[in-house]
């Protein structure tokens, strides 16, 4: 057996574990509401690392367009935020639909006065795009760079249609519902502890989830798709339809990120679905080591810290930072900060045999 | 009875021929080698069996199943192995993990789901980790094996597809003179309970293994018979073999 501690199954679930206490500890650490309401998003924004981490770092499947169902998730989210504060009989339509003259709700806002339903949409509608959008993608072996541009550009239509269909979703202004939101006859307060514990709770069952997923023999064959989907649809496999069920898990995530969001900062615009904000989840996937779960969570963390904290002289050229730091890591650490500590933990036990190669 | 048969198989690209009029019937059990100077559609010949490539014109019957038109997925799952010229193997995953990748007993995503799926393939593991002679690498990433091992991998992989039909390009290409001892060994063992066709250059390892012979030339079957046959033919020897013969 291989003498990296790294690789060793107990000792990684451990590490998961560990860090996942630590950040169930955080609001005993700091009892601040604005620190804690940072915090919650950074936890949001390692929700869409550990989709990008499943998607690419796993599958292979470079995809530009998390924020497709993180953007769809956040909309179903806003629409059931804003449906919870208004009332059917007095104050039928939000305001932002009366300035832009609409005189009856849209057809399509009618399903969220129920927050059940609003929240089934809110995840079923990008999930089902994204099997969707998939399958028409990988049936038709559309792979490698292609991915990322069809992706892309998908992205750039979404974002679109939600910047100029201003009568349905408030166009760039974006909605800001009232409230909080309300589920079980509570408010959660978006600068709680509740709050923050929820995003944790999301963080924890999915990315367990996820991990678990991998270690079955579907992880496998997943990865082995990475390395040569020929030789796997040579094997027997329906490569297409594995990388569809992979795609539409990873926009599962997306979507759930999505809906956190606008429970933690109660609102929503067309910037969730910006061609800037899923670029950096790549980015913080890659920076933390796209090829574990773990590590895509501790670069989306470590990145957006730095962001906050780095001071307001940084701030001006964060993204110029940003740039030379992606460059690095796509040059001399491939497999991000995980990769450079499995080198280090294969020096210790003195067997570097394949640590370069493999997870 | 002919397990794999193909009937006037032709491949065009434009105006060009690759495989014309190609007949080829291999019976249940056998070892059948494919040789043939450079160009002459032998693994174009594979692709088009293999569903990699499609037919311009003709038939391809499997065990009596007409599979001209299916998926490359399908034509694997109906019991048809291919091992590719260069070797195909999943570099960034382990030698056992290659195997367990390709026990395909189960073949949809969400059966794999199941975490207990993996363990049904242990005594078939077994047998091939010995045949394949690969027991002490089994942890080694396969991007790090020597060609040899890589060749005898992605033969155990093959083997565990379970298939009722072998197809191998050139197996021992890059091959140690052991190393293509073993692996004609290997491939004695297989026949009878598999059909094996095989695509080789070695002529030395062709004639070691080989039952029948089927010579192809400019997309044609140019000859077929034993070994001694194949030998004094004076068109082969024209256009393959050289005026000596196979030495």
């Amino acid at each position: 057996m291989d003498g990296n501690l790294y690789h060793n199954r107990k000792a990684q679930w451990a590490a998961y574990i560990l860090i996942f206490v630590l950040l169930a500890l955080v609001p005993f650490i700091f009892d601040n509401p604005f620190t804690l309401n940072q915090f919650s998003r950074y936890i949001i924004f390692s929700l869409t690392a550990v989709s990008v981490s499943l998607v690419w770092g796993h599958g292979g499947i470079l995809s530009l367009g998390q924020g497709i169902a993180f953007g769809m998730g956040a909309y179903g989210m806003g629409a059931t935020m804003q449906m919870q504060f208004q009332d059917p009989v007095n104050d039928p339509i939000p305001t932002f639909m009366l300035t832009n003259e609409l005189e009856k709700l849209p057809l399509v806002w009618e399903p969220f006065w129920s927050t059940p339903i609003g929240l089934s949409l809110a995840i079923g509608v990008p999930t089902l795009f994204f099997f969707i959008f998939g399958y028409m993608m990988f049936q038709a072996r559309v792979a490698g760079v292609f991915v990322a541009i069809m992706t892309l550009a998908m992205l750039a239509a979404w974002y679109s249609v939600v910047y100029d269909m201003q009568p349905f979703t408030a166009g760039f202004n974006g909605i800001s519902p009232p409230s909080p939101f309300e589920i079980f006859g509570t408010q959660i307060d978006p600068y709680s502890s509740t709050a923050y514990w929820v995003c944790v709770a999301f963080l924890v069952i999915l990315t367990l989830g996820t991990k678990f997923l991998l270690h079955t023999k579907f992880g496998l064959i997943v990865q082995a798709m990475r390395d040569d989907p020929e030789r796997a649809r040579f094997l027997g496999y329906n490569v297409a339809y594995y990388q569809t069920v992979l795609f539409t898990l990873s926009g599962f995530i997306a979507a759930c990120a999505g809906i956190l969001w606008v429970m933690v900062t109660q609102y929503v615009s067309p910037t969730s679905m910006e061609i800037m904000l899923s670029i950096s989840m790549v980015i913080w996937a890659a920076v933390g080591g796209r090829t574990s779960l773990l590590g895509a969570i501790i670069g989306a963390f470590l990145i957006n810290l730095g962001q906050s904290y780095a001071g307001d002289e940084f701030q001006k050229h964060w993204l110029i930072m940003l740039g030379v730091v992606f460059v690095i890591v796509v040059l001399f650490l491939p497999k991000g900060l995980t990769g450079l500590f499995e080198s280090i933990l294969g020096k210790f036990s003195g067997n570097n045999k394949g640590a370069k190669q493999k997870a | 009875m002919a397990i794999l048969e193909l009937k006037e198989v032709t491949k065009t690209y434009n105006d060009f021929s690759v495989v014309k009029g190609f007949n080829l019937s291999v019976s249940k059990g056998e070892l059948r080698c494919l040789i043939g100077p450079n160009g002459a559609g032998k693994t174009t010949s594979l692709d088009l069996i293999t569903g990699r490539q499609k037919l311009t014109s003709g038939t391809v019957h499997f065990d009596g199943k007409n599979i001209t038109k299916l998926l490359e997925r399908e034509i694997a799952v109906l019991g048809v192995g291919r091992k590719f010229q260069v070797p195909a193997v999943f570099k960034e995953l382990t030698v056992r993990e290659n195997f367990e990748v390709s026990y395909t007993e189960r073949i949809g995503p969400f059966q794999n789901m199941n975490p207990f799926t993996k363990k049904h393939s242990r005594k078939h593991f077994n047998e091939i980790i010995e045949l394949a002679a690969l027991g002490d690498r089994l942890d080694t990433v396969a991007g790090l094996l020597s060609h040899g091992e890589t060749q005898w991998l992605e033969i155990g992989m093959v083997l565990m597809q379970k298939p009722r039909l072998l197809l191998l390009d050139e197996p021992t290409s890059g091959m140690t003179e052991q190393e293509t001892e073993k692996t004609s060994e290997i491939f004695k063992e297989l026949k009878g309970e598999h059909t094996l066709v095989v695509v080789e250059h070695d002529m030395s390892f062709v004639r070691s293994i080989a039952d029948v012979i089927s010579v192809m030339h400019q997309g044609n079957m140019l000859a077929e018979g034993a070994l001694s046959e194949i030998e004094q033919h004076p068109k082969v020897k024209e256009v393959y073999l050289g005026t000596e013969g196979i030495n």
